[in-house]
């Protein structure tokens, strides 16, 4: 089996070069090259913010000022003027030393400005995650002992609203109703403006009254799928023979659930877990821009609206190796939880 | 007619007897028949005319000049404004039925001393009320809705057409055809797909057909691996070595022996398939990548919704109707999946 993970982690490397050749040829066949099209959309858009820092620190005066010379120098800078291959293979031996490059709009590493947003959605990966656990286990394992039951049933709408609408929708649901209509939460953002002039409990409120809706939404989003996830695998145990037996032999009901039925029913639990990682990280974009908290899906957002595709890759790089991690360390939990599971003989990865 | 086989029948019967399903997926397609027919009730085009004793029928085809009624201009008649002027005209014979929400939804219903949105009114009309340009709520969430739909159905044919054919042809021959889409697939799935059809939507601003093509591009693995597994199960399955012992060509043997057993997989991921199409298409569009100004979309109208959060009918209409509508599309797969499942929890008290 440890061969089986070895292979996996070296399989990384073939699907990690795979997924950013993709993404970076994609990044390059802007028509025109990107430069122009940054100028041209500067000069359109006149002075207007963000101009100037488009072209990298040049005087945002508007694109046509600039000589064909100037322009040969900002090309050879963001490497424009080679193939694709050879400034991809330029930017992968960068990125193996750790250098994610700068940021075309920030004009700073991309690395830091993508490190500055990592605590706000590592925050909200989190809480989402202990609260999507901390409620959908016992949540699913009340309504597999109860089930057809009418709390079952209510539970079951609720569940299935969060399971047919997506998150993204329940989040401008509860943003219209709680932060416009009724105005009981703040609108969004991470903090209030005021944040710092707060005592140490008012700042604890703050935080926790901006987090109220946009948990909500990616609540929604993860909590139907892990409470369906646990209850019908417990109702698959607990139809299962050795249960029965068990019963069969005198052992209470609720000891049977608890002790037999329960542990192997967190299994498919266990094979979702590893994904979450990810999700811890990166968040989602959707949910960021509706609430306009400024973390690591928002920074992917913008810069890809604003053709900052250093920050677009050095994004891509991280969100794509928490991805395929995640996904090995999904496999590392179903092996430890299920002595059954042999991965590497035949079938059982697939 | 198709001859069903009794299974198919009792799966039907099945599906029939579960209620939610059933009325889901009855009104479901009521509501796709009437969005054909959208023009017919949602429209700025009078359904029928009667001047000086001619009857017109303006929904479909060329538009009719106001000349032709009497006005003074070239251009495409108003339908209400002339509604307005016969009813004004006392004793003449001619009349205009208009649709029941008289608005097409690219129109700006634009008034005097007044700036939209307008809020819901029966009295205008606008029973949605209209978006921050003044077009009609209701006009755009129904055209939406219809190339919401289509497009998630176009999607669906293409991504299952793909998927069938590679993933039953990988589960059938293995071997080194497998292995290569095998890490193809593993390549592809990992491909961020919203971020990469972003990327793509920002160089080239993408219409219906180009936003299809892309999903697909990176859409057919789901089906593709769920196809290959069911096939790799099936053809170990003794019917199979039978029909092949017995001399069937590989032909035969995946068309008339496994992709009959395999046809519940497909069906029963087609509801789920149709929800994630619409909510896609919705999400592209929320983020402005999608389908191009100003295609009526509810992705446009839950952007310009929160932006405006002071005007909540524009949020309120669109969240409620993608609601609805996902929640009878997972009605329907879930109706689906049970009656397609043979297996009933035997429950232990």
């Amino acid at each position: 089996m440890t061969s089986y993970f070895i292979r996996r982690v070296l399989l990384i490397v073939p699907t990690f070069i795979g997924v950013s050749l993709l993404v970076f040829t994609l990044t390059r066949l802007v028509p025109g090259g990107p430069i122009e099209r940054m100028l041209n959309e500067a000069a359109m858009a006149g002075n207007e913010m963000g101009a100037s820092a488009m072209v990298g620190g040049y005087d945002g005066v508007g694109g046509s000022t600039l000589s064909a010379e100037q322009l040969e120098e900002l090309k050879a800078y963001y490497g424009f003027d080679k193939p694709v291959l050879i400034s991809y293979l330029e930017w992968l031996g960068k990125v193996l030393v750790l250098d994610l490059g700068t940021s075309t709009r920030y004009g700073e590493p991309v690395w830091d400005t993508i490190r500055d947003r990592f605590p706000i959605s590592i925050f909200y990966g989190v809480t989402t995650l202990i609260l999507t656990y901390g409620v959908c286990i016992p949540l699913g394992i009340a309504k597999a002992i109860r089930h057809k039951s009418s709390f079952d049933n209510i539970t079951s709408v609720i569940v299935f609203f969060g399971y047919a609408i997506p998150s993204y929708v329940v989040g401008i649901a509860v943003l219209t109703l709680f932060a416009s209509e009724w105005e009981l939460f703040p609108l969004g953002g991470f903090v209030s403006d005021d944040f710092e002039d707060l005592g140490f409990w008012d700042q604890v409120r703050d935080v926790f009254n901006h987090a109220v809706l946009p948990l909500l939404a990616y609540l929604a989003g993860s909590f139907a799928v892990t409470t369906l996830m646990m209850k019908n695998a417990l109702m698959d145990n607990l139809a299962a023979d050795y249960v029965r037996t068990a019963v069969a032999k005198g052992m209470a009901f609720k000891r049977a659930v608890f002790r037999h039925a329960l542990r192997n029913s967190l299994i498919p639990i266990a094979t979702s877990f590893g994904s979450n990682i990810s999700l811890i990280l990166t968040g989602s974009f959707l949910i960021e821009k509706i609430f306009n908290i400024d973390g690591f899906g928002l920074l992917g957002f913008e810069s890809l609206v604003e053709r900052d595709y250093p920050i677009v890759m050095g994004i891509l790089v991280i969100s794509s190796l928490l991805f395929l991690i995640g996904n090995i360390l999904s496999d590392i939990c179903v092996a430890l939880v299920d002595p059954r599971v042999r991965f590497g003989s035949d079938g059982a990865a697939g | 007619m198709i001859k069903l086989n009794p299974l198919t029948i009792k799966q039907l019967k099945r599906f029939r007897s579960i209620k939610r399903g059933y009325y889901s997926a009855v009104s479901l397609t009521l509501l796709l028949v009437l969005s054909v027919a959208a023009e017919l009730l949602v429209n700025n085009r009078a359904l029928m005319v009667n001047f000086e004793g001619k009857l017109f029928f303006p929904t479909y085809g060329a538009f009719l000049p106001g000349t032709t009624f009497g006005l003074g201009y070239d251009y495409e008649t108003n339908y209400r404004e002339l509604a307005q002027r016969i009813h004004e005209q006392a004793g003449t014979d001619d009349w205009v039925v208009m649709p029941i929400v008289p608005y097409s939804a690219f129109e700006n219903d634009l008034r005097e001393y007044e700036y939209p949105p307008y809020p819901p009114s029966v009295e205008t009309r606008h029973f949605l009320g209209t978006d921050t340009t003044g077009r009609d709520v209701l006009a755009r969430l129904v055209y939406g809705f219809r190339i919401a739909i289509s497009f998630s159905l176009l999607l669906l044919a293409c991504n299952y057409l793909i998927g069938v054919t590679i993933g039953c042809a990988m589960g059938f021959w293995g071997g080194a055809f497998d292995l290569f889409f095998q890490r193809l697939i593993e390549i592809w799935s990992n491909v961020p797909f919203l971020y990469v059809i972003m990327i793509i939507a920002s160089i080239v601003v993408p219409n219906f057909w180009t936003l299809v093509l892309v999903m697909v591009i990176f859409g057919w693995m789901g089906m593709t691996w769920y196809m290959r597994t069911s096939t790799y199960k099936e053809k170990t399955r003794e019917y199979v070595l039978a029909a092949r012992a017995l001399g069937a060509s590989s032909a035969r043997t995946i068309f008339s022996h496994i992709l009959p057993n395999t046809i519940s997989v497909i069906v029963t991921f087609i509801p789920f398939s149709i929800a994630t199409g619409i909510t896609s298409l919705t999400a592209l569009d929320y983020l402005g990548f999608g389908l191009p100004p100003p295609t009526p979309s509810w992705g446009e109208l839950l952007s310009q919704g929160t932006e405006n959060l002071e005007y909540p009918w524009i949020v309120a209409s669109v969240v409620v109707a993608m609601g609805a509508v996902l929640l009878m599309v997972t009605y329907i797969g879930e109706a689906i999946r049970e009656a397609f499942d043979p297996k009933q929890f035997t429950y232990y008290e």
